[in-house]
């Protein structure tokens, strides 16, 4: 475990990039509280303080929690009748022993202050490089045994960066970094717009679209080997808004080659081209369903944009959405009951979720100008990119309609997120 | 619905130059036998649109159609003179439509008789949005405006001549958020190459 680690985060240059700031913008009323006591620390004091802190920032960004320190070390003597009167639920305790110069053991204990019960333990050895990592890991992991679901914390994302260079000129950036924006690195750089950018379910590729030669291509690059970035045939047309098969075997893709805006499948080892639509309207925007048995697109082909959902193996095409006149960017929940989209309220766009059973449509933010909205990989947020004070930025919000936190870039605009699946 | 406007511009006031294709005949080598009545009495017509010609850039053709070394000569000197003359051609449309009315086909097929006119010259016509809805169905929707116009073309042959690209929503001429800067963002620019 350790030696990959530290073999995965070698490829991470030294180079020092603008890191998001994050800002966490409410939490839910009845947030769970937890308390994350600082570290025994034999060795360097500071990386004790490292893992307290983003597992306290990891807990309080998920909008679930209300994570807090304690102003002592609390060691296994456990003061419950003290933690019980400050409404503490639960209290995570660690210690960290720096072994050499670059090695440390880490433990970890997660008691519940009602039962007085250890929900979680778990102890082992890291390098230094690997700390931020395994944090995640462990909050992910203390997260799992209070709420018997999955965390999204040891994740990554993508998104693109827009600054304005003078004269008109903008560099446009595709960015990558762990959940908590932290980590950022750019994988590419261009004078020219960059959309789209989508992680494969295996997390070592990034699809995405760039305008380098004068047109919208579909690329596919490998941000952790030295590996050519690969481009996707092309034809005539457009060929934009990529989204992966969750078997990573193929793409789903939008193509004009027959002036008609159609989605297609492009099976990477095959090199096979399917259509999966055929209209004379705009069919764009596919996305899988995580079983990949459907796709969710947009079309005009109502006279309305709205979204529709292809069943792959019947071939049959159902409309989806019907509240509203414009509907557009579908993603579909981790468990396939539900789509984020993008929904025109009045002359506003605005992220909403659509239960694909009953047909009701929660609107969930109250912004202008939303889009690009995708799930994290437990389901439990959205993350959606709109305008504040006149700028892009990435806003999160939980998939009970609490805004989470907010993700804005000092050096200019942030668009188009893409939340990675789990690590391996 | 589709509207042509004349707008002006901090380059129209320094280098007047007004941008319609009866003025197109006069920066590139005029051919004043070849300019109809009908094409002379439009001449006053507010037509076609001049914004910033910073923006103009000379982009190599790609398309299938090939030229000749002479042709391609003095097809380069006609895109100079057209650049140095800040000369901009645009189409706007209206909100979600990429359709094209009587009035603006009538110039669309102006520049259809400008090329017929001027052999050696391909068009690149580049198709926008404004920022309103989703990104990649706005980058389809561009493509849809280019080709409508293109369609149009193609009815007097000139569709090997043709190249066309969508940008999408992704450079505004007007980086505003409100309905004035979306009508001027929401087009198709005719460049000549």
């Amino acid at each position: 475990m350790i030696r990959f680690i530290v073999a995965f985060l070698t490829f991470y240059s030294a180079t020092a990039f603008a890191i998001l700031e994050v800002t966490i913008l409410k939490k839910a009323e009845n947030a769970f509280p937890i308390v994350i006591s600082p570290f025994l620390v034999k060795g360097d004091a500071k990386q004790g303080e490292l893992i307290a802190n983003i597992m306290r920032d990891n807990f309080n960004r998920s909008g679930e929690f209300s994570a807090s320190s304690a102003d002592y070390i609390i060691t296994s003597q456990v003061d419950f009748d003290k933690w019980q009167a400050k409404k503490a639920e639960a209290i995570v305790i660690g210690k960290l022993e720096q072994v050499s110069k670059k090695i440390f053991n880490v433990e970890i204990e997660l008691l519940d202050v009602y039962s007085r019960k250890t929900l979680y333990a778990k102890k082992f050895a890291v390098h230094n490089s690997g700390i931020r990592r395994i944090t995640h890991y462990l909050s992910d992991q203390i997260y799992f045994a209070l709420l018997g679901e999955k965390g999204s914390f040891d994740t990554r994302l993508a998104y693109v960066t827009v600054a304005n260079k003078g004269q008109g000129k903008r560099e446009y950036r595709l960015e990558i970094s762990d959940s908590d924006a932290q980590n950022p690195q750019t994988i590419l750089r261009a004078a020219s717009p960059i959309l789209s950018p989508a992680w494969s379910p295996d997390q070592n590729k990034i699809a995405y679209v760039s305008f380098k030669n004068g047109q919208s291509e579909v690329f596919i690059q490998y941000p952790f080997v030295r590996r050519k970035t690969q481009k996707l045939p092309y034809f005539d047309g457009i060929a934009s808004a990529p989204a992966w098969h969750p078997n990573g075997e193929s793409i789903v893709l939008t193509l004009s080659k027959d002036g008609n805006k159609d989605i297609y499948s492009y099976h990477l080892k095959d090199e096979k081209l399917t259509r999966l639509t055929s209209d004379v309207s705009i069919d764009t925007e596919a996305s899988y369903s995580a079983d990949g048995e459907r796709i969710a697109f947009t079309s005009n082909r109502s006279g309305q944009v709205q979204v529709y959902i292809k069943h792959l193996k019947t071939g049959k095409i159902n409309r989806a959405t019907f509240a509203g006149s414009y509907n557009a960017k579908a993603v579909f929940s981790p468990d396939g009951k539900s789509l984020a989209l993008v929904h025109r309220v009045d002359k506003d766009y605005r992220i909403a979720l659509l239960d694909i059973a009953t047909k009701d449509l929660m609107v969930m933010t109250q912004n202008k100008l939303d889009e690009s909205p995708f799930f994290s990989p437990n389901g439990s947020m959205i993350i959606f990119a709109t305008n504040k004070d006149d700028s892009g930025v990435l806003s999160v919000v939980s998939i009970l309609g609490q805004e989470t936190f907010e993700l804005v870039s000092k050096a200019g605009e942030v668009r188009e997120p893409n939340w990675s699946h789990y690590s391996k | 619905m589709l509207k042509i406007t004349l707008l002006t511009s901090a380059v129209l006031l320094l280098s007047s130059c007004t941008s319609s294709v009866e003025e197109l005949y006069q920066k590139v080598s005029p051919r004043s036998a070849l300019i109809t009545e009908e094409e002379n009495a439009a001449v006053n017509q507010e037509s076609i649109i001049a914004v910033d010609s910073s923006s103009f850039q000379s982009q190599e053709f790609k398309g299938s159609h090939t030229r000749t070394a002479a042709q391609n000569s003095a097809a380069r000197m006609i895109v100079a003179q057209l650049k140095n003359s800040g000369t901009k051609f645009v189409l706007n449309f209206s909100y979600d439509g990429s359709e094209i009315d009587e009035a603006a086909t009538q110039e669309v097929i102006k520049h259809a008789n400008f090329m017929r006119d001027n052999p050696t010259l391909d068009l690149r016509l580049e198709g926008h949005a404004d920022e309103r809805g989703t990104r990649e169905y706005n980058l389809a929707l561009g493509e849809n405006r280019a080709l409508a116009v293109k369609e149009i073309l193609g009815l007097y042959d000139l569709s090997s001549r043709v190249k066309v690209v969508s940008f999408g929503e992704e450079n505004p001429v007007v980086q505003l958020h409100d309905e004035s800067a979306w009508q001027q963002n929401r087009r198709v620019e005719f460049i000549y190459q």
